[in-house]
């Protein structure tokens, strides 16, 4: 048995995080989080030319990696990073879905790793529903054999930046049926558009988008008319995969930061760490982040094993939102007032690693997922 | 046992509605219910009509202008103006200096400086943290040393809450280095507008100005604004966080909110049925509203004690670790109810200048926010752990 990642990926891993370490700097990153378009251009290029979009990226697309366990070990070194340039919606989601696409859809991830082309998905409809078929938004076909869609997405990540859109659209059946979704692909700045952005607390951009009978062509469709549950579905799957992952890197570097202060900050002549009151909570996380590791590892190793993936994916992004919120939670206590600042880095690492729970289900939903499951 | 209001007291509770119907600012109260900072302004403006009613400082003795509420008076007024969306009154004057100084001061500082509490002349902030010094608050180092008619005070200040705005600030300040770290803390009042006193903003995590660092160098202080004794201050700084920790229940505040949060609930759908109908958020929901019951009557436990004149003594612990807790459950179980919504964080929506898309519901703006911020709850004012060193070694003798 060897639960150890491979000495290719560890070497991934060692290197990006020696990148982020001296070369994207959190104070340079709140910057650009904060700003109008809610990450950094020039950030995003630097990191593209190192081949981070490569290596989420299968061979046949012209990248190097994609899967689970590369997927895995880039988010956690992302994580690391608190890197806030679109990896997730844009780099992962997006290309998993376009790859099921046509030969002109397939150049989009080339255009991608180009950078001429930033696509983002746009699936979400609901705050509070986290269900992957909750579709409402209608597409009809018109007299020419192309598409109508009208509807609305809610909390989108970076769509005020991107230059096309993929979308989810019901083309039969009911709001939530898995049957009858289909995906289209169009560029953002298609008539009858609207995007609404908001600050996203941790940090980039979120937008509502009113579809307002916007034209699609049928060679926009992604996959089969109705047949994009599947296809959206799996690329969810990584996304959750991904996600859990950087959540793991956040932990891993907020316990570093909290170790350090409880060795360095001195209170009534010692360190803090010295108080056994303090040990035993900072021992709790230790053991705890463990266990997200674990959940993580679990997710990606069966990753590809049909009968597994939904339940050790809902059982991950379970152990991730309680795990997580714990140590955001008790590592700003442990630090004490320093903790609440905005000039120290670990507030910005826990209101991330809090946030990741409202992304692609809550543990409420993925508790009740699992239970349905089993 | 009686856990109800006599009479009068249920009077007195009329009053107190009927004058938050009259005076409070529809305004101001959202600000107050969605968590945002009011502005100076804002804050002078009801002190201004608070005074005018004579309810500024009510718990203070009549000779002072007060109205010598009791512990339930005082109880019956800051729930009010919790459950109404009243700005707090801002306590370092009134609810904080102005007992050390009746307690502690002399006739000519109660003379000069509790009337301009009551009238506004003077915003007051605390100066007890330092970088070094936060929960070990004993071990602080700014100084002062006496030359001539005035002190001479070097240091650094820190967490100072609204220094930004205040114009005086009541100090410890280290005078001797004989004995005890204790034993050589003096408390002095200060002007905010003397040479050698700067104030630098501290952000918190949320984006928000709150808190300052204080720096002093070669500050002049009049040797009369030293309140009591030379090296007595630790006893005058404990008698003052007694002050401080009390009020720390804010029962009436989570109940607002608990009503909020369960109103948000019903209003959402999770997987098409009312949220607050979900099992496991309705599981969190009313173990929040179950602890709140419970402090509500602990709350009310400890006050009747001091009413029969026993004095709060770590029972104020108790209250303050419930309360902040409680406070920050409802914060986080608010969050989570918002589902993706949760991500925005547009404080300024609540501001007349707002022209950003409409958000609904409008508590999404600042709810993320308002978790983050709330964390301060079990750090401030003597953390949490602390209150249990203070529960251990008090109530337990351990």
């Amino acid at each position: 048995m060897d639960l150890k990642p491979s000495p290719e990926r560890q070497i991934l891993f060692d290197t990006l995080t020696k990148y982020f370490e001296n070369e994207y700097k959190i104070a340079d990153r709140n910057t650009a989080a904060h700003s109008e378009l809610g990450y950094s251009k020039e950030a995003w290029e630097r990191m593209r030319d190192l081949g981070i979009l490569e290596s989420l990226i299968v061979p046949e697309l012209n990248g190097f990696g994609g899967t689970p366990l590369d997927i895995s070990a880039v988010f956690e070194a992302l994580g690391r990073g608190l890197v806030v340039e679109p990896f997730l919606e844009t780099g992962l989601v997006s290309t998993k879905i376009l790859s099921k696409g046509n030969e002109s859809q397939k150049k989009l991830v080339a255009d991608l790793l180009e950078n001429i082309a930033l696509p983002t998905f746009c699936h979400s409809e609901n705050d509070t529903d986290y269900r992957k078929s909750y579709v409402k938004t209608k597409l009809v076909p018109d007299k020419e054999g192309n598409f109508l869609v009208t509807g609305e997405k809610v909390m989108i990540k970076n769509a005020s930046g991107a230059s096309h859109l993929i979308i989810t659209c019901r083309s039969s059946g009911d709001y939530a049926d898995e049957k009858g979704i289909t995906i289209a692909c169009i560029p953002s700045n298609r008539s009858g558009v609207d995007i609404k952005s908001f600050s996203s607390i941790d940090g980039g951009r979120v937008s509502d988008i009113r579809l307002e009978n916007v034209a699609v062509l049928k060679t926009e469709i992604i996959g089969n008319d109705g047949k994009g549950f599947e296809i959206i579905s799996e690329a969810i799957d990584f996304g959750i995969l991904a996600i859990c992952s950087e959540a793991l890197g956040i932990m891993e570097k907020i316990k570093e930061l909290t170790l350090d202060y409880l060795k360095t900050r001195k209170q009534f002549g010692v360190p803090i760490g010295k108080f056994q009151a303090l040990q035993h909570r900072m021992a709790q996380l230790l053991v705890e982040i463990e266990q997200a590791r674990s959940a993580v590892v679990n997710a990606t190793i069966n990753f590809f094993d049909s009968n597994e993936r939904s339940s050790v994916i809902s059982a991950a992004k379970f152990s991730i939102g309680k795990i997580g919120m714990l140590v955001a939670e008790e590592s700003i206590q442990l630090h004490g007032g320093m903790g609440m600042t905005w000039e120290y880095d670990l507030g910005h690492y826990a209101k991330r690693l809090v946030l990741i729970d409202h992304e692609f289900g809550d543990e409420d939903f993925h508790l009740q997922k699992y239970i349905e499951l089993q | 046992m009686d856990l109800n209001f006599t009479e009068k007291q249920q009077e007195f509770q009329k009053e107190v509605r009927d004058f938050l119907d009259k005076n409070l600012d529809t305004k101001v109260s959202e600000k107050v219910r969605n968590g945002i900072s009011i502005s100076k302004s804002e804050s002078e403006d009801w002190h201004k009509k608070l005074n005018n009613k004579g309810w500024l400082a009510g718990p203070w003795p009549e000779e002072f202008g007060g109205q010598d509420w009791g512990v339930v008076e005082k109880f019956i007024f800051e729930e009010e103006c919790g459950a109404s969306g009243a700005p707090r009154i801002v306590p370092f004057g009134v609810g904080m200096l102005a007992p050390v100084l009746m307690k502690f001061g002399s006739d000519e500082q109660r003379k000069h400086w509790l009337p301009r509490m009551l009238n506004g002349e003077d915003w007051w902030c605390q100066g007890y943290s330092e970088p070094g010094s936060g929960s070990d608050l004993a071990s602080l180092k700014t100084t002062a040393v006496k030359e001539n008619d005035c002190y001479i005070v070097n240091g650094q200040k820190t967490w100072t809450t609204f220094a930004q705005h205040a114009n005086m600030i009541f100090c410890l300040v280290r005078t001797s280095n004989e004995g005890k770290p204790q034993e050589g803390i003096s408390f002095l009042l200060m002007d905010m507008n003397s040479p050698g006193i700067e104030v630098r903003p501290i952000i918190t995590l949320d984006g928000s100005h709150e808190v300052n660092e204080i720096f002093f160098s070669d500050v002049k202080v009049p040797l009369e604004n030293l309140v009591g004794e030379e090296n007595k201050g630790w006893t005058y700084a404990k008698y003052l966080l007694t002050h401080e920790r009390t009020g720390n229940a804010n029962v009436a505040i989570s109940k607002r909110k608990i009503k909020k949060l369960r109103r948000l609930a019903s209003e959402t759908k999770k997987n098409g049925t009312a949220l607050v109908n979900d099992p496991l958020f309705a599981s969190r929901l009313a173990q929040i509203e179950i602890n709140l019951q419970n402090l509500e009557i602990t709350n009310l436990r400890t006050l009747s004690s001091v009413e029969n004149g026993e004095a709060p003594g770590a029972e104020s612990s108790i209250i303050k670790i419930l309360g902040s807790e409680i406070e920050q459950d409802i914060d986080n179980l608010t969050r989570k109810s918002l589902g993706k919504r949760a991500f925005i964080n547009e404080p300024d929506a609540f501001s007349v200048g707002y022209n950003g898309p409409e958000i609904e519901p409008k508590a999404a703006a600042t709810a993320s926010g308002k978790y983050f911020n709330h964390r301060k709850k079990s750090i401030y004012a003597g953390s949490n752990e602390i209150q249990k060193n203070i529960i251990s070694k008090m109530m337990l003798n351990l």
